[in-house]
């Protein structure tokens, strides 16, 4: 059944912060000011690669207004960030990577006497060499970037006798694939307040998608203890893996110390762009083959992937490919090799996705390409080579048992949108004429589409833990307790309907709090599409504890037997007739102590060594039909049909708007975004160039069909679906478009050139 | 050093002029200290990524009530330069005397812009995507150079320079009647391809007005070509190529050849040269492909 606001009945919920935000009174962290603030800027490296020779910031501080100037040289503790690898230079003290690296900052009375502070540091600096591709960085005789040179990260994987699969196949396909930069471009840019409190603590008002990561990353730098820093972080104005990494806090954490007062920082548009992260561009190249009937007997890959000039999770990034390059297929032998360089581009880093666009773009080209040779429907092809449920995962290791594989093949095979493409195809091989309306000869309709198998959780190795907390406020408010932030996701709305639904409870005996380091338990990451999937594990863990106490509270306090009662809507009823005995309110009030519990554990992870490899998997098949004008080469989305096999649906709404919304940044992804660089310089520098798709874009049908059966006995719930949406469009597209105009797309967005043809009245 | 905090920070100061004298006298005192603003969507862009400074002095040409309205006036719609796109876009008398134009500025930037941004600033821009709609309309623009009113042709003004201060005060689009006893049919067609479909900055732009018999004989026939940082203009080879004739295919592949000649695009990162000529002749030569009698209901 498809899954929209009509097949979803009561459970289509007005989501609690969507109001607010609608009508723009929620303000967010960067709408906050405070008395007494000052405005911090960052002056950036002018070059992508140069030495610095000085830095003088005497004429700076001497302008009127101006408060603090900072280099390297003020940094107390670690000049460097990075999640998991920390090279990132808060400051350079000698040397700039890139276009966006910061050399200094200054905190002023307003913004532009700020700004003006900027033009007054005096830096010299000698200009290096630019590396402006990876490929280019890994040549020998390269300028190395890095005292360990300039490859980021190296993974490899094989099974199987690659020469022996290869000499057996009857079709072998080779191709070089190529993908964006894509920015995040959330709405709300990059920014913060930073206030130094009384007591000689900091706060830290500023978006990230793991608060205690902040934290401790901050108190590195800072050189103070984790426990003098509270991280406010939620709610957020768009992140998909933008704002994981640390941005301004470092800036504004120390501006505010120095100055001994409130600092705000926001990026504008253009700094954004200049400083923040991108996806990776992946250059993927794969020779791929099968036997006579199809079935996969060898797999090489190869992805040279661009990390910029720091790591942050880059090397996390390009394990994720590896996996997913293989992805939901079995090869008689596979070998991937991959590597990722730093060069003086953009930064790039975590994207939702992660990895996993630009490896199932690769993979499943090769499947259609593939077909195309074996002259088989292509979606029969992936058939033969679906991985069974019993089998491993993508790495040989073991993971959490689903039939979604086998769900999401036959769901696009019964969708509305591939019969008509099946009958279409009936039709025109009768018919010398296409059917339906006369359209111009230059419009040219074809349909595609796409398996994605994509694995959640931040894989074996990293530490990932989970968790909440739920208590009985004083007020009689129920508090769901977790370390997750709000970005626009839906995560609010999601808690609140589980609560309502698993513990019958009612949204006015609710309060969540959510991204807030002081109050909040460590509940893990809001990434790597877990954070729905840990909150429903927490909830079925904390059940039966919560609504034991509250219970047993009741039943002392109403001198009843235990089992007569239920906690459900507005309080404590009874469990026959289900009168209300005792409100939420009245029974905090009587509680002889606080009525809470709380549990703590890990996202559940793969018995096997390799890092980042993936226990639990969410799956997808996506189809679509496209439109080719070939006067300008134009592509149109006309259609597109999403199945997806990721457990039940927590929040309908929230769900949809996931699918719908990674979809449309695959569009872009697809059709128009690239962060353009010419030797290390953004040619795309704002939103006029850097184009993401608009309402224009995303017309047509859009149709989600959720597969919520799990094996019985499964004891994982929901899957994620934060990210899937946004992976299987891309090839999906470019499979129609070759249906459509007989041209391979195999490089990201797709070039109007490639398929524009010279009009002929023939 | 102590820098004078008021001087750093100080705004430019906005003037609002009550008639043309008015303007065009600041605007003489001033000199390149002042610029003339209409909606400053445009000038906001510039100032904003630094490939113009912000002057000290901006003269507000909405505070001037002549310059907005459309009005029809002695067998022409007069179109002041201060009316926004939005206004353009929904006004019945283009809609009638010149859709083509009311296409042309639903094409340009998104409905907030359109909302502040005049017709006489996309026009005075030069490379504005409402400049090869009106020179396919053959639109005469009024100017005020402080002492006497200057007329040109916007064909003319988009392949000239000028350097005296002047200001526009009226677009003109003529418009003949209806002649009830002809069998001519008109036609029209705007293309405007960017990057993405909506609030894009243009490729190429192309503009189409004509006329044609019922067998197809083209009677009437002008056609622009502008888009991105091309200066517009007409594509006068393939009008003469075409005017007379019933364009069969070996014509229309003549006028291809022209277009694809005769247009000169600018480029830039995003497309190349010869996307943008295939671009633009194949626009061309779809468009009459279209209106021709046997293929209209295809096209």
């Amino acid at each position: 059944m498809l899954l929209n606001r009509r097949t979803s009945g009561d459970r289509w919920r007005i989501r609690p912060d969507g109001p607010g935000k609608v009508t723009g009174q929620m303000p967010y962290l960067t709408d906050m000011s405070a008395p007494g603030m000052l405005h911090g800027a960052v002056l950036r490296s002018p070059y992508p690669h140069a030495r610095i020779v000085s830095i003088s910031t005497e004429k700076a501080l001497a302008l009127t207004g101006v408060r603090a100037v900072l280099t390297y040289a003020d940094v107390p503790g670690l000049n460097r960030f990075g999640i998991a690898h920390p090279d990132h230079p808060v400051f350079c003290e000698d040397r700039t990577r890139f276009i966006g690296d910061a050399v200094a900052a200054a905190a002023a009375d307003s913004i532009a006497l700020a700004t003006e502070a900027l033009k007054l540091i005096e830096v010299e600096y000698e200009v290096l060499p630019v590396v402006d591709d990876p490929e280019a960085a890994l040549a020998e005789g390269a300028p190395q970037l890095h005292e360990q040179g300039n490859v980021q990260h190296r993974n490899d994987y094989r099974h199987g006798d690659l020469e022996a699969g290869f000499a057996a196949c009857a079709h072998i396909v080779e191709e070089i694939y190529q993908t964006p930069r894509q920015m995040h471009t959330y709405m709300e840019t990059e920014g913060g307040l930073f206030i130094p409190e009384e007591n000689g603590r900091l706060t830290v008002y500023s978006p990230t998608q793991h608060g205690f990561m902040d934290r401790m990353q901050l108190a590195r730098i800072l050189d103070r203890p984790e426990t003098d820093i509270r991280i406010v972080s939620s709610p957020i104005g768009g992140s998909f893996g933008g704002k994981d990494e640390l941005n301004v806090q470092p800036y504004g954490a120390l501006l505010a110390l120095a100055t001994g007062r409130p600092v705000k920082l926001h990026h504008s548009r253009w700094e954004s762009v200049r400083a923040g992260l991108k996806r990776h561009p992946m250059k993927i190249t794969m020779k791929t083959g099968t036997d006579a009937e199809g079935k996969l007997l060898a797999h090489r890959v190869r992805i040279v992937s661009d990390a910029g000039p720091y790591s942050t999770l880059s090397a996390e990034v390009l394990n994720f490919a590896v996996e997913h390059v293989l992805g939901p297929y079995r090869f008689g032998a596979a070998e991937v090799t991959s590597v990722c360089a730093f060069t003086n581009n953009g930064m790039s880093g975590e994207f939702r996705g992660f990895g996993g666009n630009q490896a199932v773009f690769a993979m499943e080209g090769q499947l259609d390409r593939l077909a195309e040779k074996l002259g088989m429907d292509p979606w029969r092809l992936r058939e033969i080579n679906l991985r069974k449920p019993e089998d491993p995962g993508p790495l040989g290791q073991p993971i959490s048992r689903t039939d979604g594989v086998r769900q999401v093949w036959e769901a696009l095979g019964d969708s509305r949108l591939w019969r008509e493409r099946e009958s279409l195809k009936a039709i025109s091989a009768e018919a010398s004429a296409p059917p339906g309306l006369p359209v111009p000869p230059w419009i040219k309709i074809g349909y595609g589409a796409a398996f994605v198998m994509h694995g959640a959780g931040l894989g074996v190795g990293i530490p990932d833990p989970a968790g909440g907390r739920l208590r009985l406020a004083k007020d009689g408010k129920i508090e769901a307790v977790f370390g997750y932030e709000e970005f626009g996701q839906g995560l609010i709305a999601s808690l609140e309907q589980m609560l309502i639904e698993q513990y019958g409870f009612a949204a006015d005996d609710l309060r969540i709090v959510i991204g807030d380091s002081d109050v909040v338990p460590d509940s893990g990451s809001s990434t790597a599409s877990r954070a729905t999937s840990m909150m429903w594990q927490s909830l079925r863990r904390l059940r039966a504890p919560f609504k034991g106490k509250l219970r047993a509270e009741a039943a002392r306090i109403l001198g009843r037997p235990a089992e007569s009662l239920k906690p459900l809507n507005g309080g404590v009823r009874d469990i026959e007739s289900g009168e209300l005995l005792l409100t939420y309110e009245e029974l905090a009030n009587q509680a002889e102590e606080e009525i809470a519990a709380e549990t703590s554990f890990f996202y559940p992870t793969s018995p096997v060594e390799r890092v980042g490899s993936h226990f639990m998997y969410s799956y997808s098949s996506v189809a679509v039909k496209v439109e080719v004008n070939t006067l300008t080469g134009r592509v149109r989305l006309l259609d597109q049909y999403h199945a997806v096999a990721a457990g039940p649906v927590v929040n309908p709404q929230g769900y949809l708007g996931q699918i719908e919304g990674g979809s449309g940044m695959a569009l872009g992804f697809t059709i128009t975004e690239d962060a353009v660089m010419d030797k290390g310089i953004y040619l795309t520098r704002n939103l006029d160039t850097y184009l993401i798709p608009t309402i224009a874009e995303l017309k047509g049908t859009f149709e989600v069909e959720p597969i919520e059966k799990l094996p019985e006995g499964d004891e994982y719930g929901p899957r994620g679906i934060g990210e899937l949406g946004s992976v299987g469009l891309a090839p999906a597209i470019a499979q129609a478009i070759f249906d459509a105009a007989g041209k391979r797309v195999a490089k990201l967005p797709v070039d109007p050139q490639l398929l524009q043809e010279r009009i002929s009245f023939d | 050093m102590a820098l004078n905090q008021e001087e750093l920070l100080r705004s430019p100061a906005v003037w609002q002029p009550r008639s043309i004298e008015e303007a065009i006298g600041m605007k003489e005192e001033w000199g390149s200290a002042a610029v003339y603003t209409a909606g400053s969507t445009l000038l906001r862009t510039q100032w904003e990524a630094g490939t113009a400074a912000m002057p000290r002095h901006l003269i507000d040409l909405g505070s001037i009530a002549s310059l907005s309205g459309i009005r029809e006036e002695e067998g022409a719609i007069a179109i002041g330069p201060m009316t926004t796109l939005t206004d353009c876009r929904s006004s019945g008398l283009l809609a009638e005397h010149a859709p083509l134009l009311v296409d042309a500025v639903r094409n340009i930037a998104g409905w907030s812009v359109r909302n502040l941004a005049t017709l006489g600033g996309n026009v005075v821009y030069r490379v504005g995507d409402a400049v090869p709609a009106l020179i396919a309309l053959n639109a005469k623009l009024e100017w005020h150079d402080g002492s006497r009113l200057l007329f040109e042709s916007a064909e003319e003004w988009a392949s000239s320079s000028y350097a005296v201060p002047r200001l526009l005060t009226s677009i003109r689009i003529p418009c003949e009647e209806d002649d009830p006893t002809s069998n001519t049919k008109r036609f029209f067609a705007f293309h405007k391809v960017g990057r993405r479909e909506a609030f894009t900055p243009s490729l190429v732009t192309v503009a189409i007005q004509g006329e044609a018999e019922e067998d197809g004989t083209l009677t009437k026939l002008r056609i622009a070509a502008g888009g991105g940082q091309t200066t517009p203009v007409r594509m006068t080879r393939a009008e003469e190529l075409l005017l007379g004739a019933k364009p069969d295919g070996a014509g229309l592949q003549q006028a291809f050849e022209a277009v694809l000649e005769q247009y000169e695009p600018r480029t830039d990162p995003f497309a190349t040269d010869l996307y943008r000529k295939r671009t633009a002749a194949n626009l061309v030569v779809a468009a009459l492909w279209s209106q021709s009698p046997s293929n209209a209901s295809k096209g």
